[in-house]
């Protein structure tokens, strides 16, 4: 059994308690327009492209004769920002490319790199094992991401297995998208949930990133009554969910759920993952807004310490 | 949560004036010691050594400057350094002929045309006089033809330019027992002998005569500045200032002639008593010690009493460190692109445990913290030991401090540091009281001459240039700085392409690093048996352990316990070009042994391609790779056990793994490596990975770092890591920030600096310097304001991979 990975990544500090290293898993059901992990999107494993590493194709220019779908022609003229020469880019016509990577392997300065790798579970569990000191003394473990883990739901299920045989802590980043009994499957070896909840207004919700929120504020409730723990997740994005009274019924909905919530995340949206877009060509609408200012982020903390929950911004 | 207090007026007044001096030389100790050995010939020897320095204790003017407390200084002028001719003078004299010292790009020097006129006329007797030129006389000949390899850094002339040693006085006798009573001891000693020296007593009863003398002078430095202080009273309006120059006089007359009774007596004998070291054996390295230890009993005791109130403490420590700040040296340009950033290594060790292993934290080392942060200063640099007690509370406010004045403090691990102190001699108790030397050079704490330094000439070994000897049969590809080529300078081991197996490489480099460690020892040994003669150390002596009861300097084999330092750079890069090497040409076989050494031969000339594909596919240090990380463990092994396994005339070697910022400097004379560095291009930096090849974050670099055997490294070990302002913003990032370090040293790790500086602050303070003017940052072995740096060393602090999440 193979999982895929789209990134491995140590000394992740906010993403559960210690230090932990945070699996990927590629592929995710929601398309919110503020992703900053676009790639995390797609099952498949993509072509990506990355500009500032391309040396362009006068000194370079193997990929075009590397690919054997023809699909990677000379492309516009940049600068490039080491040498400050102007150079050629290349243009992948994804209507041709497969991801097959031949290009990528000819690519020297790793531009061209194919995103999503296939990893058994012993591999990975090898892996993760390596940061096991880390853990130790820091009260940390592993977070599975993605994408939506539980969208590979064998997968996390088999890995999390393995690392609680490990005697591992285990989170999950989930959307809470999914059948509960995929949620029920991975609960006895799931110590903490990392939980979004996008939006409180089921239409809303539905309009921005495509699916309802029901089923995800059912999981919820569900996961604490057998006596799951969840840190929830809640990006602020601008003029989408950041009003205080949607802030305040996401408390509200917290307190409901008693003592499994452990902490509130207030992750307020950055614009970072914009240029990522471009690496994969995904010419879907991305949501670029301003990043929200320091005294709104502290408003919305407030309405949620007013309801004595624990809260901390990113 | 841990908070600065504010600066005093007067603090904020003294620092301001720090900021805005630029440093300047001062010629008073320079004639004093000009005459004074142009008028002695006749005296050689420890009593030359001894007298001299009380000929500067008696004629070196005193300065006492506006608002100052804690007093002392080394010239007559503030901000201004001394000149050292009896080490080494040749280099300054052709420097100051060519007029480039106030033009420099990096610590430039004013001095007045007067000076320059005086010295000119007077300075050729230094040539022959000093220790460099007597050292030359000495240097075996073989070396004029291994010299020039690149892997040892001495040249055949002029090699004294470094100080002796690098050490710490016993502080504690000074203030606890003072000079007077050491003065008496020797004595005694002496009236023993007078009359019966047969044997080895002669040396001994010259070695307290000298201590006797260096005491008279310590105490007439102190008593001096005494009466100025009570002349600057009798005129003084202010009736405040007039009452404290009072309390001034009243302390230092009273001080080095006896024990010390408060913590303000403590503070200025401590200060008093380095200047003194500085006077006598040239600044650089020489450091305090574990500061907490000797200063929190008086500090509790003046307390307790009512004598002195915590921010008033505070306000003296804060003028005790500016002092300290405010010291600095001149030094040979190239050798300055090695420290730059007036930097004076006068290194002050805090916390860890006491003699009989319990937590050594007092009051006294928050206070440290505390002043180091709210004055954000560069010097002292400031060492934490860390052990499994250490209080949060001072965890904390390290880290805090840390992301305040970049690399203050480092963090050390007594876990590692005291059974690798015992490995190389120091019994428990001993070890348990080690100190930080110099950069991170661990040391008994007063009982030890460790020569972390190298004892008085560049102690560096670069593993980069072993490699390239290893495979071009013993020459190095590198022209010097005067563009000239050395022949076969090393071991004919062979050429790479004509290595079948990748064992016969690493056979080549061992050899290679075996017959060059045994040559460095060979020429510091040397060193040590000419300066042992010359330049010996009677006020050190005084104190250090050891020495009064076997009536030997140091210099001698005087101290209870013995060592000699030395320290290795380019870990990194050496580990990555043997890893470079087994992958590309003899596991993968993707390119031929003569093909990759034609390409580092032509400095990769045309060979982009092949240079990125070992960038970018080739196993790299520092990412928790088996592959590759064995071999850090295999050189710095092949090294350390060549290191330590030799002997000086004291006792036995200590290895060690950091640079300074040599691995900027050695970088510059050194040939493209086969991990794809260019010519010229800096070396790795410490223990560090090689800059920006590191891809997988802190927990990665640490785990592959903890490959090397670092309790092997008894001279130290240093690995630099910066990390971007997010990662510590919150207080769940510091607490994981403590647990990564405590992982690090519960892997074996000696010791960890960090950064918290985003890149585009440091390129914005190098485009903009005037806005960045009190930026500090961690460069290697210490701190530096950013914008005194060369555009070189920046350039390497900017390159070095930002670990944020």
């Amino acid at each position: 059994m193979k999982g895929r990975v789209y990134d491995i990544q140590g000394f992740s500090i906010q993403d559960g308690p210690g230090i932990r290293t945070t699996v990927f898993l590629k592929g995710c059901p929601l398309r919110c327009p503020w992703c900053h992990s676009p790639e995390s999107q797609q099952f498949h494993p993509q072509l990506s492209w990355m500009a500032s590493r391309c040396v362009g194709i006068e000194d370079c220019g193997k990929c075009l004769a590397a690919c054997p779908r023809l699909a990677i022609s000379p492309g516009k003229f940049a600068e490039n920002p080491a040498t400050q020469k102007t150079i050629r880019h290349i243009h992948i016509d994804r209507t041709k490319c497969d991801n097959c990577g031949e290009c990528a392997s000819v690519c020297t300065r790793k531009a061209l790199y194919v995103c999503g790798t296939d990893y058994t579970v012993d591999d990975l569990v090898a892996r993760l094992s390596k940061d096991i000191p880390f853990y130790e003394h820091s009260g940390g473990g592993v977070t599975i991401s993605g994408g939506e883990p539980l969208s590979q739901s064998e997968f996390t299920l088999q890995l999390l297995t393995a690392l609680k045989r490990r005697n591992i802590h285990t989170a999950v980043d989930t959307t809470g998208f999914a059948g509960y009994e995929t949620i029920q499957s991975i609960l006895p070896c799931t110590d903490l949930f990392l939980y979004d909840l996008k939006h409180m207004d089921c239409a809303q919700h539905r309009t921005v990133t495509g699916v309802a929120n029901e089923l995800i504020l059912e999981n919820a409730q569900r996961i604490a009554r057998a006596g799951g723990k969840l840190q929830v997740r809640l990006p602020v994005i601008p003029s989408f969910n950041d009003s205080e009274e949607n802030v305040r019924e996401t408390g509200i909905f917290c307190k409901s759920l008693g003592n499994a919530v452990t902490l509130i995340q207030l992750l307020p949206y950055h614009n970072l993952g914009v240029m990522k877009y471009q690496r994969i060509d995904d010419s879907k609408p991305v949501l670029e807004a301003p990043v929200p200012s320091d005294e709104k982020i502290a408003a919305l903390r407030r309405v949620l310490e007013d309801l004595q929950l624990p809260v901390t911004v990113h | 949560m841990y908070k600065l207090s504010p600066l005093t007026d007067r603090v904020a007044r003294i620092r301001e004036k720090y900021r805005t001096t630029r440093p300047s030389i001062c010629t008073a100790r320079y004639r004093i010691v000009t005459e004074f050995y142009q008028e002695n010939p006749q005296l050689q020897g420890i009593l030359k050594r001894a007298k001299n320095f009380k000929s500067i204790c008696e004629k070196l003017p005193v300065l006492i400057n506006e608002d100052e407390v804690i007093v002392g200084w080394q010239a007559a002028k503030y901000r201004a350094c001394a000149l050292y001719p009896e080490t080494s003078f040749s280099w300054f004299l052709d420097e100051l002929k060519a007029g480039t010292i106030p033009l420099r790009d990096v610590d430039p020097y004013d001095i007045d045309p007067e000076d320059v006129e005086y010295i000119l006329s007077t300075g050729d007797f230094w040539r022959k006089e000093c220790l460099s030129a007597k050292v030359d006389e000495y240097i075996p000949p073989g070396y004029h033809k291994a010299a020039g390899n690149g892997v040892t850094t001495f040249g055949v002339k002029d090699t004294c330019t470094s100080p002796i040693g690098h050490f710490t006085a016993n502080f504690e006798k000074a203030m606890r027992k003072g000079f007077g009573a050491i003065k008496a001891e020797a004595q005694q000693k002496m009236d023993k002998l007078e009359g019966v020296l047969f044997g080895n007593n002669v040396e001994k009863y010259n070695f307290y005569r000298a201590v006797t003398i260096v005491c008279d002078g310590m105490i007439t430095l102190s008593r001096r500045y005494g009466q100025e202080c009570e002349r600057l009273a009798s005129t003084e309006q202010n009736p405040a200032r007039k009452k404290e120059l009072l309390e001034m006089a009243d302390c230092l007359n009273w001080i080095m002639a006896n024990p010390c009774r408060s913590f303000h007596d403590a503070l200025q004998c401590m200060f008093l008593y380095q200047i003194g070291l500085c006077l006598d054996a040239q600044q650089h390295g020489i450091s305090f010690g574990r500061v907490d230890q000797y200063l929190g009993s008086f500090y509790e005791a003046d307390i307790a009493q009512g004598r002195i109130s915590h921010s008033r403490a505070q306000e003296l420590l804060d003028l005790f460190y500016l002092k300290v700040a405010e010291m600095n040296k001149i030094w040979p340009y190239f050798a300055t692109l090695s420290g730059p950033g007036y930097t004076s290594g006068q290194l002050m060790t805090i916390g860890g445990v006491t003699r009989d292993g319990k937590d050594a934290t007092n009051p006294v080392s928050f206070m440290m913290l505390q002043s180091a942060g709210r004055l954000v200063l560069h010097d002292p640099p400031q060492s934490l030991r860390i052990h499994k007690g250490t209080p949060p509370e001072l965890w904390e406010a390290a880290v805090e401090t840390t992301r305040i004045a970049g690399g203050v403090p480092t963090f050390e691990n007594d876990d590692v540091i005291i059974p690798a102190l015992m490995a190389r001699g120091l019994p428990l108790e001993s070890a348990r009281n080690y100190c930080l030397i110099g950069c991170v050079e661990p040391q008994g704490c007063g009982d030890e001459w460790a020569c972390p330094g190298g004892n008085g000439t560049e102690a560096f070994f670069n593993l980069a240039n072993a490699f390239l000897l290893a495979i071009n049969n013993g020459c190095n590809p590198m022209p010097d700085r005067h563009g000239k080529r050395s022949g076969q300078t090393g071991l004919p081991t062979g050429y790479l392409y004509e290595m079948e197996t990748f064992d016969q490489v690493l056979d080549a480099v061992k050899k290679q690093i075996e017959y060059f460690a045994a040559w460095h020892v060979s020429l510091v040994n040397t060193f040590e048996y000419v300066a042992s003669e010359h330049m010996q150390l009677p006020l050190l002596s005084a104190t250090i352990d050891g020495c009064m009861e076997s009536g030997k300097d140091v210099m001698k084999g005087g101290a209870k316990y013995n060592s000699t330092g030395n320290a290795a750079i380019a870990i990194g890069n050496i580990t990555d070009s043997l890893a470079v090497v087994k992958h590309m040409v003899y596991d993968k076989k993707l390119i031929s042994a003569r093909e990759l050494y034609d390409a580092i031969m032509s400095n990769w000339e045309g060979k982009e391609d092949l240079r990125q594909t070992i960038l970018n596919e080739a196993p790299h240090y520092g990412n928790d790779n088996e592959y590759v990380d064995v071999f850090a463990r295999w050189v710095s092994d092949v090294y350390g056990n060549a290191i330590n396994s030799a002997t000086g005339p004291r006792g036995r070697w200590a290895a060690g793994l950091f640079p300074v910022t040599a691995h900027v400097l050695f970088g510059m004379f050194t040939g493209a490596t086969p991990d794809g560095r260019k010519a010229g291009e800096p070396l790795s930096d410490g223990i560090s990975p090689v800059q920006q090849l590191d891809r997988n974050g802190p927990t990665a670099i640490i785990k592959s770092v903890s490959a090397i055997d670092q309790k092997k490294f008894s001279n130290g070990t240093l690995l630099n890591m910066r990390f971007h302002p997010s990662a510590l913003s919150n207080e769940t990032g510091k607490e994981k920030l403590i647990a990564l370090i405590k992982t690090y040293f519960a892997l074996g790790g000696m010791e960890l600096q960090f950064n918290v500086v985003s890149a585009k602050t440091l390129k914005d303070a190098q485009a903009n310097p005037k806005d960045y003017r009190d930026l500090v940052v961690r460069i290697a072995g210490f701190s530096a304001y950013f914008v005194e740096l060369y555009k070189a060393s920046q350039d390497d602090i900017i390159k070095r991979t930002e670990l944020s999440l």
